[in-house]
């Protein structure tokens, strides 16, 4: 676990890390042109077989080439893919919360603050100086003018000193509160910094852990011997994406994407068509080859949902007529095919949704975009992430997290409705840029609002994904980046706070609807540009927020979209894309294709 | 509370009323150029703010062409004769907004009927106007009929977007004994649309 404390990161060189990834991607470079040399001038030059033509020279050749190709091999998977990208990835990622922790240092001095404490648990308090300022009756001018009073402008100032004697709790607690602010920021940056620095560290030391086999040397058992070696080669790449899928590796979703990226199109294909069980939920995998690889999934699960179905009503029948009062437990099987029956249905309304009558891919017709089926899962409450149009190609990505009780039945209905909503909403907003909206139900959402939805652990199991799936999209969308946009839905905002203060999302903008609160108390501490939040006045979360600040209080520091209610008699916490909506409807759209006013 | 508020229609019952709707706020709209394309969509419904299956909320959504989207006529004058027409029905006016998006402005006119309906006039990159159920009860979709649509869109064709309703096509005897206007109202000194013979100059 990183021992960086905040000094090291405020003091650290990252230009050095940068330095460091640059002079390796410059040196992989130019060891490839002499493998391509060792190729053009030995190999098909003085080594030709218009020179030398014999068993003996065709080994010889075969055997240059294979050594240059795992040299090429090897420059891509450790010179490029692990030391470059972790040391240029690793450099980006520290700067980015370097900046942040300079500009809150900045801001905890001139408070007259100071950081105490470990260096996983920090905490900002009040200064001595600022203390014996506050007991002296005389509080700097910035809290007098937070708690609104005026400071003492001289000793004899008695009015002014009897104010402030008369508000000193609320001075104190005015000076709480901003340290409280500064203590959640500066956590939030020191976790996500901490999270570089060990994403870093494991995939540089899993780099020791497989030493690159080489070809065979000449001899007698070279015949033998390099059989096996072109068998393993073949085995290779499919062991590597397994270690991948299983997150041995210890790879970024950049540096999946360039591994992909260096395969040929026949290991892809092979890799799809093989192993879609570990295609399919990559990070880092184009969309197109993990909607392919998922479909495949998909079938498969359905088909073996379908036998354990009938293996269960198989049992329960034998059951009936030999067994009733026996060994069997019926209503232990009776829940479990009701279950599997649950399931099964689940996913069949999920392939329903996303595959036309011929058995293709389904286009969303009102936006004529396609359905990228990235994800599925039927642990605990299910889980599905579905695409209207490809992020690896739009210039808009939408991704709404959605709150309690969501399910993978509600995939295929209410949530993609709403998820199809949003899609013709930004297809109206800005129609000449591709926006993709993606509902991204990858964690098992709680499934009551008491106890389960006031608890934090379902947001906590959720952030490394969501993590990983917003760094996922930004590594298979091209150079150009896309406008990247997290949308929650109540707990579902819990869900991107947790993720963002503790893991970092590699987002342009969060919105956060009717939130019950995102665990930090600032919107500083989510580590992203811009974000927005919105509560209308009559859904009851506004009553009072279970995980951290009310994110649209204005000390909260997020933009505040407004969005009306609809009836008052109605509860209004899920109203927000409905009839009674449309301001609030068009203002986050006008975010998602970032055409806000 | 267990359910959503009681809705004077149900799906099913639903989307004659809003067709007509629609089909009426275009004869308030003069030089008509015609829609581009209607939606037929749906949005889930909530109850105690979970979303309940048993309660859909319908949009129709009828869309101008991206071109004359861009006009003054659909994004200026259209929104000033809605307000006009749709106040003098005494419909009451539940939003107005306008918001600067760089070169352009977008608006939104949103009023509300006493039978929950509500149309929106929204001026955005697309214009369109949108008719919305509120939350109504779930219908079969066999018992939805079809309705043609409005505004110089050929019924059954690609820019009637409704086919999930009717998967086994577009039932064309139906579309001729269903009289959308048939729930209009009066329109007063405006003119009637008459629909151009050919709208190709137009669209």
């Amino acid at each position: 676990m990183s021992d960086m404390s905040w000094k090291d990161l405020r003091d650290l060189e990252c230009a050095n890390l940068r330095w460091v990834g640059e002079s390796w991607k410059t040196y992989a470079t130019a060891m490839v042109e002499q493998t391509e040399r060792l190729r053009t001038d030995v190999v098909d030059g003085h080594l030709s077989i218009d020179n030398y033509e014999s068993d003996t020279a065709d080994t010889v050749r075969e055997q240059i080439g294979l050594i240059g190709d795992r040299f090429e091999d090897d420059l891509s998977d450790y010179a490029t893919i692990r030391v470059s990208t972790t040391m240029l990835e690793t450099a980006d990622a520290l700067e980015a919360e370097q900046l942040e922790l300079r500009e809150l240092v900045g801001l905890i001095e001139d408070h007259d603050f100071e950081i105490e404490g470990d260096l996983h648990e920090y905490e900002v308090n009040p200064s001595a100086a600022l203390h014996r300022a506050i007991w002296d009756l005389k509080p700097p001018e910035w809290l007098c003018d937070r708690v609104g009073i005026d400071r003492a402008s001289a000793w004899y100032d008695l009015a002014s000193q009897a104010d402030a004697l008369v508000h000193i709790k609320p001075v104190y607690d005015s000076a709480k509160e901003l340290c409280g602010q500064y203590q959640d920021w500066l956590r939030a940056i020191m976790s996500r910094a901490h999270d570089a620095d060990d994403d870093a560290a494991a995939a540089l030391s899993a780099m020791k852990e497989n030493p690159p086999e080489l070809p065979p040397q000449f001899g007698a058992t070279y015949d033998d011997l390099i059989d096996d070696y072109k068998t393993a080669l073949t085995e290779e790449v499919a062991a590597e994406m397994e270690a991948i899928a299983n997150g041995d590796t210890d790879m970024s979703p950049e540096q999946v994407n360039q591994w992909w990226e260096d395969l040929s199109d026949a290991e892809r294909e092979a890799l799809i068509a093989a192993h879609p069980e570990w295609v399919g939920p990559t990070d880092g995998i184009p969309t197109t080859a993990r909607d392919t690889a998922n479909r495949v999934l998909l079938d498969n699960e359905i088909d073996s949902l379908d036998d354990q179905i009938a293996s269960i009503e198989a049992q329960l029948a034998g059951a009936r007529g030999y067994d009733e009062g026996g060994s069997v437990d019926y209503d232990a099987l009776q829940a479990e095919l009701a279950a599997l029956r649950q399931d099964r249905d689940d996913l069949a309304s999920l392939q329903d949704q996303i595959t036309d009558d011929e058995g293709n891919p389904a286009t969303y017709d009102k936006t004529g975009q396609s359905y990228y089926l990235l994800g599925f899962g039927t642990e605990g409450s299910g889980q599905a992430i579905v695409s209207i149009g490809n992020p690896d190609t739009a210039a808009n990505v939408n991704a709404y997290v959605p709150g309690t009780k969501a399910d993978l039945g509600d995939a295929s209905g209410g949530l993609m409705g709403r998820t199809e909503t949003m899609a013709r909403d930004a297809y109206k907003l800005d129609p000449g840029n591709e926006t993709a909206t993606i509902l991204w139900l990858g964690y098992d959402a709680p499934d009551s609002v008491a106890p389960e939805a006031m608890q934090e652990e379902w947001a906590e199991g959720a952030a490394e994904d969501l993590e990983s799936f917003t760094q996922g999209i930004r590594a298979t969308g091209g150079e150009e980046p896309s406008n990247m946009t997290l949308t929650g839905h109540s707990y579902g905002t819990t869900v991107i706070g947790l993720a963002a203060s503790s893991e970092g999302v590699d987002a342009d903008n969060l919105i956060l609807v009717a939130s019950p609160g995102v665990t930090v108390d600032t919107a500083d501490a989510l580590g992203v540009e811009s974000v927005y939040a919105t509560t209308n006045d009559l859904d009851p979360i506004g009553w009072g927020s279970v995980h951290g600040a009310d994110p649209t209080r204005e000390a909260f520091g997020a933009t505040e979209i407004e969005s009306a209610p609809g009836g008052v008699s109605e509860n209004n916490h899920s109203t927000y894309w409905n009839e009674s909506n449309q301001t609030g409807r068009d203002a986050m759209a006008g975010v998602i294709t970032g055409v806000a006013g | 509370m267990n359910h959503p508020p009681e809705s004077e229609y149900t799906q099913a019952e639903a989307y004659a009323p809003m067709e007509a709707a629609a089909a009426d706020a275009v004869l308030a709209l003069p030089d008509f150029p015609g829609f581009e394309r209607r939606i037929w969509a749906e949005l889930p419904c909530s109850h105690n703010g979970i979303d309940d299956s048993d309660y859909t909320s319908i949009e129709i959504d009828y869309e101008f062409s991206l071109e004359n989207s861009g006009s003054d006529l659909v994004r200026e004058a259209y929104t000033d004769a809605l307000r006009d027409y749709w106040t003098s029905l005494g419909y009451e006016i539940t939003d107005e907004y306008e918001t600067e998006r760089g070169d352009r402005v977008d608006r939104g006119l949103v009023v509300q009927r006493e039978d929950g309906i509500v149309l929106w006039y929204r001026v955005v990159g697309i214009v369109s106007l949108t008719i919305q159920s509120g939350c109504v009860p779930v219908s079969d979709h066999g018992e939805i009929e079809y309705i043609p649509p409005t505004g110089g869109i050929e019924p059954g064709s690609e820019n009637d977007l409704v086919e999930e309703y009717f998967p086994d096509g577009i039932p064309t005897d139906q579309a001729a004994a269903i009289d959308p206007f048939a729930n209009a109202q009066a329109v007063g000194a405006l003119v009637p649309f008459e629909a151009p013979g050919s709208y190709e100059d137009l669209l």
